[in-house]
C-alpha cells in the first residue's frame, strides 16, 4: 500500500507506469505493435516530441510558456537548407548557424518578456505570427529540399542499430535533468517559477535567467527541428505546427505544474512517449478524422485526470 | 434622499477608474478609425457602416468569450473550435423540422453545455484551464468534423439578409449583449466573476461560490463563441467545421490589447472590446491599403508586441521620474 501511494505521489514514476502498461497491452492485443522496429520508430517520433518539449519544461517550470517553439521548428527547417554555405562539405556550419538562430529567437522572446515586461504568452504568440508572415517571403511557400550531409546523417544513421534521434534525445535528457537537479541554474528557475518575489528578493535576477530560459527553449527548438529536417529530408511552412501543442500536453502529462516552480523533465520523458504512443494507437483504430480527432481529445483528457492534477492553492 | 447624489458620485468614481489606462487605447482605436473614413469614405453610409460592424462582429463576441474566462483568472483554447461547431450545427439544423428558431436554440444550448462541462472539469476536478480546453478543442473540432465533414448545410437567405445585410442589425445586437453584460455585472454571480478572479480564496471566504462563478462563466463564454459561429454561418451561408480557427488566438490578442491580464481580474469588458475594434480596424486598414496577407502577420506581431509594451515602459519611465 506504502509502494502504491509513492507511485501516485510521483507524477514522472506514474506516467512511466502509464507507458509500460499502454504498452504491454497494445502488445499483446495489436499484432506488429510489439515489434522491435515499430517500438522503436515510435520512441524515433517521440525524440523530436521530447527535445522541444526540453525547452518548454524549463520554461513552464519558471512560470512562462512558450508559443512560438512550432514556428521556429518551422524557421530552422526551411532556413537551414538556404543559409548552409555550399563550399563546406560536412555541413556543421550550416547547423551551427540554424541554431544561433533558433538561439537568437528565443533570445527576443526573452528580451521581450524580460525587459518590455509583456506577458510569455503574448510575447512567444506574437513573436510565432511574425515569424510566420516573415517564413513565406523569405521561402515563398514552396517545399525546400535538404542536401547538408550532417542534417542527413542525423536523421537517418543508426549507430549500433539505435536511430540518431534517440542518441541527440537521450544526451538532451541527460544535460536538462543535470541543469534542473544538480546546478544552481536549475534551482534559481524552480526559485522563480515558485514565486518570483521570493526570488529576487534572494537575489535572483528575473531579467537574466528569463533571457537565458528562452534563449534555451528556442536553442532546442532549433536542435528538433534539424532533426525533424533530417527525417522529413524536406522543409515546409507548418511542418513545426503540430509540436507545440504536443510539447505543452507532454510537459502538463509528466505531472509538471503549468503554473510553474514545481515539476521535473523526468516526467516529460514519458509524457511524450505517450502521446505518440496514443497517436500510433488512434490510427490503428480504423476511423474517420472526426472521431480520430474525439478520441485523442478524449485521451489526452483522461491522462490528465491520472497525471496533471493541480494541487489545491 | 442624501445617498443619490452620493452614490451617484460613487459610480462616476467606479466608471473613471475603469476608464483609466485605456485613454491610450481609445486614441489609437479613434486614430486608426479616422485613417479608416478617409481612406474608405464608405463608412460614413448606412450600408457601409453595417458592413464594417459586420466584419467585427464575430471578433467582438469571441473577444468577450475570452476576456470572460481571463477576468476570471482561465483562459480557452477551444474558442475557434467553438466557433465552428456554431456554425456547423447552424447550418445543420436550420434545413430540419424546427426551422431557424430550433437551430438558434441548438447553438446556444450547445455552446452552453460545453462550456458548462468544461468547467465543471475545470472547477471540480482541478485540472489547468489551458490544457482542459486544449484536449476539448480536439474534442469540439472531431464533433464538428463528424457533423459536416465538409464546408456546406443550409442557411435560409431572409438570415443571412437579416443578420449580414444592408442593415445595422449586427451592431444593434451587439449593443444588446453589452447592454445584458452590464445588467450581469450587477448581479452578485457577475461581480463575483470579477471577485474569484483576482483572489479566489478571498472571494471564497467572502461567500462567492468559487467553483459555480467559474462553470457559469465557462458556460458563457461557451455560448458567446457558439453564437458568433451562428452569425458567421449566416455571413457566408453555409457551415464549414474549420471557419473558427484564427478565432482562438485572435481572441487572445484581441483581449490582451484591451488591457485584460491573465491573472484574473484585471482589466475591463469595454477595454477588451475596444481591443477587438483596433485588432478589426487594423487588418481591415492593411488590407485596404494593399497588404500582402503576409506583411499583415508581421505588422500584427509587431502590434500587439507594442501595445502591450508601450503601456509597461510608460508606467516604467514615469516611475523613475
Amino acid at each position: 500500500m506504502k509502494a502504491v501511494k509513492a507511485v501516485f505521489r510521483n507524477p514522472s514514476l506514474l506516467t512511466f507506469l502509464l507507458v509500460a502498461l499502454v504498452w504491454l497491452v497494445a502488445s499483446l492485443t495489436l499484432r506488429g505493435f510489439g515489434a522491435y522496429g515499430h517500438l522503436r520508430y515510435l520512441l524515433e517520433l517521440a525524440a523530436v516530441i521530447g527535445i522541444v518539449a526540453a525547452g518548454q519544461t524549463l520554461v513552464i517550470l519558471m512560470g512562462g510558456i512558450d508559443l512560438s517553439v512550432g514556428a521556429v521548428i518551422t524557421v530552422t527547417a526551411i532556413l537551414l537548407p538556404l543559409i548552409s554555405p555550399a563550399a563546406d562539405p560536412t555541413g556543421l556550419v550550416g547547423i551551427v548557424l540554424a541554431l544561433a538562430l533558433a538561439t537568437g529567437i528565443g533570445l527576443l522572446n526573452g528580451a521581450g518578456a524580460a525587459y518590455l515586461r509583456v506577458p510569455p504568452i503574448i510575447m512567444t504568440l506574437a513573436m510565432a505570427t511574425f515569424l510566420q508572415g516573415l517564413l513565406v517571403i523569405v521561402a515563398g511557400g514552396s517545399a525546400v529540399t535538404v542536401s547538408n550531409p550532417a542534417v542527413i546523417l542525423l536523421g537517418q544513421a543508426r549507430p549500433l542499430g539505435i536511430p540518431a534521434g534517440i542518441l541527440l534525445w537521450i544526451v538532451v535528457s541527460i544535460v536538462v535533468l543535470l541543469i534542473i537537479h544538480r546546478m544552481p541554474l536549475g534551482a534559481r528557475f524552480l526559485a522563480l517559477g515558485a514565486n518570483p518575489l521570493a526570488a529576487r528578493l534572494s537575489g535572483v535576477s528575473v531579467a537574466r535567467n528569463t533571457l537565458l530560459l528562452y534563449a534555451l527553449s528556442g536553442f532546442f527548438a532549433g536542435l528538433a527541428g534539424i532533426l525533424v529536417l533530417g527525417m522529413n529530408r524536406q522543409g515546409y511552412v507548418g511542418i513545426g505546427d503540430p509540436y507545440l501543442l504536443m510539447s505543452i500536453a507532454a510537459v502538463v502529462l509528466g505531472g509538471t505544474s503549468i503554473l510553474g516552480g514545481r515539476g521535473t523533465y523526468a516526467g516529460t520523458i514519458p509524457g511524450a512517449i505517450l502521446l505518440v504512443t496514443t497517436t500510433a494507437l488512434i490510427t490503428v483504430v480504423n476511423a474517420s478524422p472526426g472521431w480520430r480527432s474525439i478520441m485523442f481529445g478524449s485521451l489526452i483528457l483522461a491522462l490528465l485526470l491520472i497525471s496533471g492534477r493541480e494541487a489545491r492553492r | 434622499m442624501s445617498a443619490v447624489p452620493s452614490s451617484g458620485w460613487l459610480y462616476g468614481a467606479i466608471q473613471r477608474g475603469r476608464n483609466r489606462g485605456l485613454g491610450g487605447l481609445y486614441l489609437v482605436v479613434a486614430a486608426f478609425l479616422v485613417l479608416y473614413a478617409v481612406l474608405f469614405p464608405g463608412i460614413l453610409s448606412v450600408s457601409g457602416f453595417s458592413k464594417f460592424t459586420q466584419n467585427w462582429f464575430p471578433l467582438a463576441l469571441v473577444t468577450m468569450a475570452q476576456a470572460l474566462l481571463m477576468l476570471n483568472g482561465g483562459i480557452t483554447l477551444a474558442i475557434g473550435p467553438l466557433v465552428s461547431l456554431g456554425a456547423v450545427i447552424a447550418a445543420t439544423t436550420m434545413g430540419g423540422a424546427l426551422g431557424v428558431p430550433g437551430g438558434i436554440l441548438a447553438v446556444a444550448l450547445a455552446g452552453l453545455a460545453i462550456g458548462a462541462v468544461t468547467g465543471a472539469i475545470v472547477a471540480h476536478l482541478r485540472l489547468p484551464a489551458i490544457i482542459v480546453t486544449l484536449a476539448g478543442s480536439f474534442i469540439i473540432t472531431g464533433v464538428a468534423l463528424i457533423l459536416l465533414p465538409r464546408p456546406g448545410g443550409f442557411i435560409p437567405d431572409w438570415l443571412s439578409t437579416t443578420l449580414a445585410g444592408h442593415t445595422p442589425v449586427a451592431f444593434l445586437l451587439l449593443v444588446a449583449i453589452l447592454l445584458a453584460w452590464k445588467a450581469f455585472l450587477a448581479t452578485p454571480l457577475g461581480i463575483g466573476i470579477y471577485a474569484a478572479g483576482d483572489n479566489p480564496i478571498g472571494a471564497f471566504r467572502s461567500g462567492v461560490p468559487v467553483e459555480r462563478v467559474k462553470i457559469v462563466a465557462f458556460a458563457l463564454s461557451g455560448l458567446l463563441a457558439a453564437l458568433a459561429g451562428l452569425f458567421v454561418a449566416a455571413q457566408t451561408g453555409s457551415g464549414d467545421p474549420v471557419i473558427g480557427t484564427p478565432f482562438t488566438l485572435n481572441s487572445i490578442a484581441a483581449a490582451v490589447l484591451g488591457g485584460v491580464g491573465f491573472l484574473g481580474g484585471k482589466g475591463t469588458m469595454r477595454g477588451a472590446i475596444c481591443g477587438s475594434l483596433l485588432l478589426s480596424v487594423m487588418i481591415n486598414v492593411m488590407f485596404f491599403l494593399g497588404f500582402p496577407p503576409v506583411a499583415q502577420y508581421v505588422a500584427q506581431g509587431l502590434i500587439i508586441v507594442g501595445a502591450v509594451a508601450v503601456p509597461e515602459l510608460l508606467k516604467q519611465w514615469r516611475a523613475r521620474r
